[in-house]
């Protein structure tokens, strides 16, 4: 165990111990903005920067964008935007710190990485769509609505992970 | 007494910094804990590794036990946190969308910015697909209105939707969660292992 | 190298911490309930009680009024039929028994307004004024004397004799002028200006709480 984790990338923290500094984590939060956490906040806050920049009328007559466009601020200046940025220095710093930094693709090798990319891209999209119809991803709706009990975070948890196992058959060429 | 920004006990300009501090620490856990790792993610999916089962679990059922002893010493009020709302069907369908994206792609958001910070290349398609995800429901707005906006319930908690006391609904979590635990190892214990 | 005994428990480590979790969840279960005080102390609640600015005089008010003075909200507590017969200026009516009510919160609990709290007399509005502080609401006032105390200052003023001071007849100039603007002389008190004079509801824009709402989503 102790020489196999000198060279081995793939040691990673006990789950546990993992789990409950996210839950400390988690608390923190909460105690200090009266939020939880979040991730797809940030990117849809992206998209619609990006969108405003190409076409302001757009935005403004889509009636979903022109919830997130305000007059006086980027769309951009939200919390999640910032609390994402730091998301990304936390993971860069822990990911060089175990050396698992890297330019590559993670396949299973009985695929190809092009095959893991598309699927990336089609995973990726639904992921996005879903997110906005439930208001939330696993962190912003699932994770931090367990942490107050909400009603929804529950469902939006049960129904990610339920129908996740439900079509777990089909992808598990990919994965195993 | 928190939440401290709500309360005005910090001011805003604190929500900034405090935000990227947060996000340090959970971009740091994350990765961590190994979620910056698709096939590790989706191994809960298959029983070679219940990573995401367990860190989700004990997660959560560590801040709701630590929110509601805050609570209780009176250093919180549960009642000004932010309780995510529940559009029924929007939270079902959506939920079920995700679980398809998450198995497919095998990140979920947060995850996929961590893999993106240390270069995984199909975190970085998987967040651009993100983005078309959401640029395609902005665009066909109208199409998902009815569902978005639809069957709301208003900003409940479990303690309003099953009218039992919340200590019991944690206690029955935390007992859930305790079993999920135990019933994973069992499983990892008969499935082949898989190297990734 | 390792003690044999710490090895004997650490194999056992997920027992362990599985049960602490329990036992955690189980003393949230197990706590004495007990209600929070949230609500003014019984310090505090003397300290505003015993503040004479809880007190608004009808001469001031008046002057506030004339001068249609943006701040103040006036609630007329008494029931809807009195508030229909007469009222003071833009006053707002909310019955005694209605100040808990839901709906009213956004015009009692906030902090924009003066509230100017009264009754036919003082007692009404005081106890109002005492429920209301106890919510610990805020910028709250009780008009002095109430409405008896308004139709015998400023509508019916005593005259001054003349061996009084020269503020009291200054006092009396102030109080006939300002009974002029209400509409109703000393002298000709009919039927019919009364009848203009039924008060207008005051449109009160969407107050903010001063507690921000936190905001979430992903």
């Amino acid at each position: 165990m102790d020489k196999s984790s000198e060279n081995n990338r793939h040691v990673y923290w006990n789950p546990y111990f993992g789990g409950f500094l996210l839950g400390l984590l988690i608390i923190f939060t909460f105690y200090m903005t009266g939020r939880g956490l979040g991730a797809s906040g940030a990117m849809k806050s992206s998209v619609v920067t990006l969108v405003d920049k190409v076409s302001h009328e757009h935005t403004i007559n889509n009636a979903y964008y022109s919830k997130f466009v305000k007059d006086d601020e980027s769309p951009m200046n939200t919390w999640l935007v910032f609390e994402s940025l730091g998301v990304l220095a936390g993971a860069f710093i822990s990911g060089s710190l175990s050396g698992r930094m890297g330019f590559r693709v993670q396949h299973s090798p009985k695929i190809t990485s092009r095959r893991r990319l598309v699927f990336a891209l089609f995973g990726g999209i639904l992921f996005g769509l879903g997110a906005q119809i439930a208001r939330g991803c696993t962190s912003g709706a699932a994770l931090s609505g367990m942490a107050v009990l909400s009603t929804g975070g529950f469902i939006t948890m049960l129904a990610i992970f339920g129908t996740a196992y439900l079509f777990a058959y089909f992808f598990r060429k990919n994965w195993i | 007494m928190g939440p401290l920004i709500p309360n005005g006990i910090l001011t805003n300009e604190w929500n900034i910094i405090i935000a990227v501090l947060i996000g340090l620490a959970f971009g740091f856990i994350l990765e961590a804990s190994g979620f910056s790792s698709s096939r590790k993610l989706a191994g809960v999916f298959y029983g070679y590794d219940f990573a995401v089962l367990k860190v989700f679990f004990t997660a959560a059922v560590v801040s709701v036990i630590g929110l509601y002893y805050m609570d209780y010493l009176g250093w919180v009020d549960i009642s000004m946190l932010y309780v995510h709302p529940t559009y029924l069907w929007a939270a079902i369908i959506g939920g079920a969308i995700m679980g398809v994206g998450f198995v497919a792609g095998g990140f979920c958001p947060g995850t996929s910015l961590c893999a993106v910070a240390i270069g995984k290349l199909d975190a970085w398609v998987y967040v651009f697909g993100i983005m078309v995800g959401v640029f395609i429901f902005s665009e066909a707005y109208g199409v998902f209105e009815g569902l978005y906006n639809g069957s709301f319930l208003g900003n409940i908690t479990l303690v309003d939707s099953f009218d039992i006391p919340a200590n019991y609904i944690i206690f029955g979590v935390t007992l859930i969660a305790l079993v999920a635990f135990f019933v994973s190892d069992i499983v990892r214990k008969r499935i082949k292992k898989v190297f990734y | 190298m390792i003690n044999r005994n710490l090895a004997k428990i650490l194999a056992n480590r997920y027992i362990i911490l599985a049960s602490l979790l329990l036992i955690a969840a189980l003393g949230l279960l197990l706590l004495p309930a007990y209600q929070k005080n949230e609500r003014v102390t019984a310090e505090d609640l003397l300290a505003k009680v015993v503040n004479p600015e809880r007190y608004v005089t009808s001469d001031d008010l008046a002057h506030k009024i004339i001068t249609k003075d943006p701040s103040i909200l006036l609630i007329d507590l008494r029931d809807e039929k009195e508030y229909a017969e007469y009222s003071l200026t833009g006053a707002l009516n909310i019955p005694f028994d209605a100040i808990l009510n839901a709906d009213y919160e956004a015009y009692l609990n906030q902090g924009q307004y003066d509230i100017v709290l009264f009754s036919n007399d003082d007692f009404k509005a005081d106890q109002a004024w005492l429920i209301l502080t106890r919510m610990d609401y805020e910028n709250l006032h009780v008009l002095q004397g109430g409405i008896k105390g308004w139709y015998n200052t400023i509508l019916n003023p005593p005259e001054p004799t003349e061996n009084m001071a020269k503020e009291a007849f200054e006092l009396y100039d102030f109080r006939k002028a300002a009974a002029m603007y209400f509409g109703v002389g000393i002298k000709q008190h009919n039927q019919v200006e009364q009848q203009d004079m039924t008060p207008k509801k005051v449109v009160i824009p969407i107050v903010k709480k001063k507690k921000r709402k936190p905001e979430g989503g992903c």
